[in-house]
């Protein structure tokens, strides 16, 4: 990716030109909105298998953000440059099999005071290694969904669906990292990385392999592999819960706010190797946070929630490349864009009229 | 030697050696106050002729028999009503009412059920052990953190597995106080049911000191008791207890 010769014809896109493409664009000169995204909302209107062709003279546009933008959804492309003008040829292709599919979901609770609608109608598409954060404050039901997602919680209405099968019950494809104290204290810490291997019967050999290199992928010393739980700090812990859920090699890994009880400092570490792990790892991910700047540095796509009652808002695509650090300005400035379009959803609700609205629903 | 272990030995000598002074004075009759040199006496001769080494035997049988078969039933008991809403609030209540009831309160009804026989010995054994253990697995069960379980379940443990491998060793420390409460409850109730009715046992030899007046055998029974109680506590349960705080973090 980082070496790409922009005029070397991608594998797929052979003998492109001799196609029509269905819809050109011309967005030289196109700065706000970034180029990048009238790109992807043309692409949205086009039809499986249409073409497009788009005529640009931003360079990290042509050069990076767009085939980051195909390679990730697997639409085939190709770049031409002319003095200073790139022609991006890319294809749509339709997934056919979406990782998680979560359609027209529901849930409500009962509560003393009624019934509690903690999700009203969600649907939600995740795609095959996508990074994808849910975003909101705390009660708009994120983290709900993904107990759901888990098999953890039975939504109240509609379905959802992991790789084609409906999601029933719990299951080691969908594995969660919490949000902290879920690890075993009976356990050391390399038998807590084996605890779900023995589950399905993985020789001891296998299993002791296997949960070496996730403790390795996870950045965990080993002076602290026969260690009980309650003598690593915070923030080893949190490796070590990863890294137990790595090893069941789950399709998707949900975390529900793994880093929200970490200092600053440590949060950021595991921030950057939790990147790191996915680049390598190409897991699908399903993040829980109510973090802004750790949605914008974490996802592709970060998916807005808003309370009472639970409902997605936005969805944000975010083409920053990585690895991604605070620091970028673009980081920053997709932050602070988010910030202010929350603004108002994060504030501390007036908390009696949130309870009438959620009990007389 | 450490400090405590001086401390610990100056006392007991100290104790002793005022023991054996009063002693001295005689200022009762030896059948009413002994000396520690008469009840040292009486612990040799007793081991030598082998009546102390059968009744701590025939005591301690009793004890296994009763307090193992406390175990298995207990802690299946108790893990059940933990787990299962229904069988808490109906013999999860009967469980708590049996427990205010002192175990040889037991005994006339042992007695005329099983006769004056082993089996009514074993029967105060299993009905003064039985109640704690399963309040210990109970309460264990229910004061596991919700989120092992949820933790185990989505790496894909379900029914039994969730038993052996997250339930059982989460409950543990639980469990283990309850099987040393048990056990207490069962070495006392034994006694109990000992002194009451002829049958071999350490309370026997208790009872057969008081009715020859002779108490060196009394005061000599009762020290082997001690002693027993306190090995198996130190070298069992303390040990099983430490090992789990050390594992938890407790410590």
């Amino acid at each position: 990716m980082t070496n790409l010769d922009v005029t070397v014809q991608m594998e797929g896109l052979k003998g492109l030109d001799e196609f029509k493409p269905n819809k050109i664009i011309d967005i030289r000169g196109a700065i706000c909105p970034h180029p990048l995204n009238v790109i992807r909302d043309t692409i949205r209107n086009l039809a499986d298998r249409e073409i497009l062709q788009a005529i640009c003279d931003h360079e990290p546009t042509a050069k990076e953000n767009a085939p980051r933008f195909c390679d990730r959804r697997g639409f085939p492309f190709k770049v031409i440059e002319q003095n200073g003008v790139w022609q991006i040829f890319i294809q749509k292709i339709e997934k056919t099999q979406p990782r998680l599919r979560v359609v027209n979901v529901s849930k409500v609770f009962r509560t003393n005071h009624g019934r509690v609608t903690a999700l009203d109608d969600i649907n939600l598409t995740i795609h095959v290694g996508e990074f994808v954060c849910l975003l909101g404050p705390s009660g708009c039901g994120k983290s709900t969904l993904l107990n759901m997602i888990a098999g953890l919680d039975k939504p109240t209405h509609g379905e959802i669906w992991s790789n084609g099968n409906r999601v029933n019950s719990p299951g080691s494809d969908r594995v969660v990292v919490f949000q902290e104290g879920a690890l075993f204290p009976w356990l050391t810490v390399i038998q807590n990385v084996e605890f779900g291997l023995k589950l399905i019967k993985i020789t001891p050999k296998i299993r002791r392999t296997l949960a070496l290199d996730y403790l390795k992928l996870v950045g965990l010393d080993e002076k602290f592999h026969d260690s009980f739980v309650h003598q690593l700090s915070g923030g080893m812990k949190q490796r070590v819960a990863i890294a137990r859920a790595l090893a069941m090699e789950p399709s998707v890994l949900l975390m529900d706010e793994p880093f929200a009880a970490l200092d600053v400092y440590t949060r950021e570490t595991l921030q950057e190797e939790l990147q790191n792990i996915w680049t390598e790892s190409h897991k699908t991910i399903v993040f829980v946070t109510h973090n802004v700047q750790e949605a914008v540095l974490l996802g592709d796509r970060v998916i807005v929630f808003t309370k009472n009652p639970g409902r997605i808002k936005t969805e944000y695509e975010l083409e920053i490349t990585r690895p991604r650090k605070i620091e970028d300005p673009d980081v920053f400035l997709n932050t602070k864009w988010i910030t202010d379009d929350l603004k108002g959803e994060m504030e501390e609700p007036d908390y009696e009229s949130d309870a009438k609205t959620a009990v007389y629903r | 030697m450490s400090k405590r272990l001086i401390k610990l030995i100056l006392f007991y000598l100290i104790l002793i050696g005022l023991w054996q002074g009063l002693a001295s004075l005689k200022l009762w009759p030896e059948y009413i106050f002994p000396s520690p040199f008469g009840v040292l006496k009486t612990l040799v001769t007793g081991f030598e002729d082998k009546t102390f080494i059968i009744g701590i035997l025939i005591s301690l049988k009793r004890l296994i028999v009763g307090y193992g078969f406390s175990i298995v039933v207990g802690l299946g008991l108790g893990l059940l009503i933990g787990r299962i809403k229904t069988l808490d609030e109906t013999i999860g209540s009967l469980v708590l009412g049996f427990q205010a009831l002192p175990s040889i309160c037991w005994l006339p009804l042992a007695l005329l059920w099983f006769g004056l026989s082993e089996s009514a010995m074993i029967a105060i054994v299993i009905l003064g052990s039985l109640f704690s253990i399963i309040i210990g697995a109970d309460t264990g069960v229910k004061n596991i953190p919700p989120i092992y379980i949820r933790a185990a379940r989505t790496m894909g443990a379900r029914g039994l597995q969730l038993y052996t491998k997250v339930i059982i060793p989460a409950a543990l420390p639980s469990i283990i106080s309850g099987f040393k409460q048990g056990w207490s409850f069962a070495w006392r109730s034994l006694m109990a049911a000992e002194l009451l009715y002829v049958g071999l046992g350490l309370g026997h030899l208790l009872m057969m000191g008081r009715e020859l007046n002779d108490m060196n055998q009394v005061v000599a029974v009762m020290i082997v008791i001690i002693v027993i109680g306190i090995v198996i506590d130190r070298l069992f349960f303390a040990k099983m207890e430490n090992k789990v705080r050390e594992r938890w973090g407790l410590v």
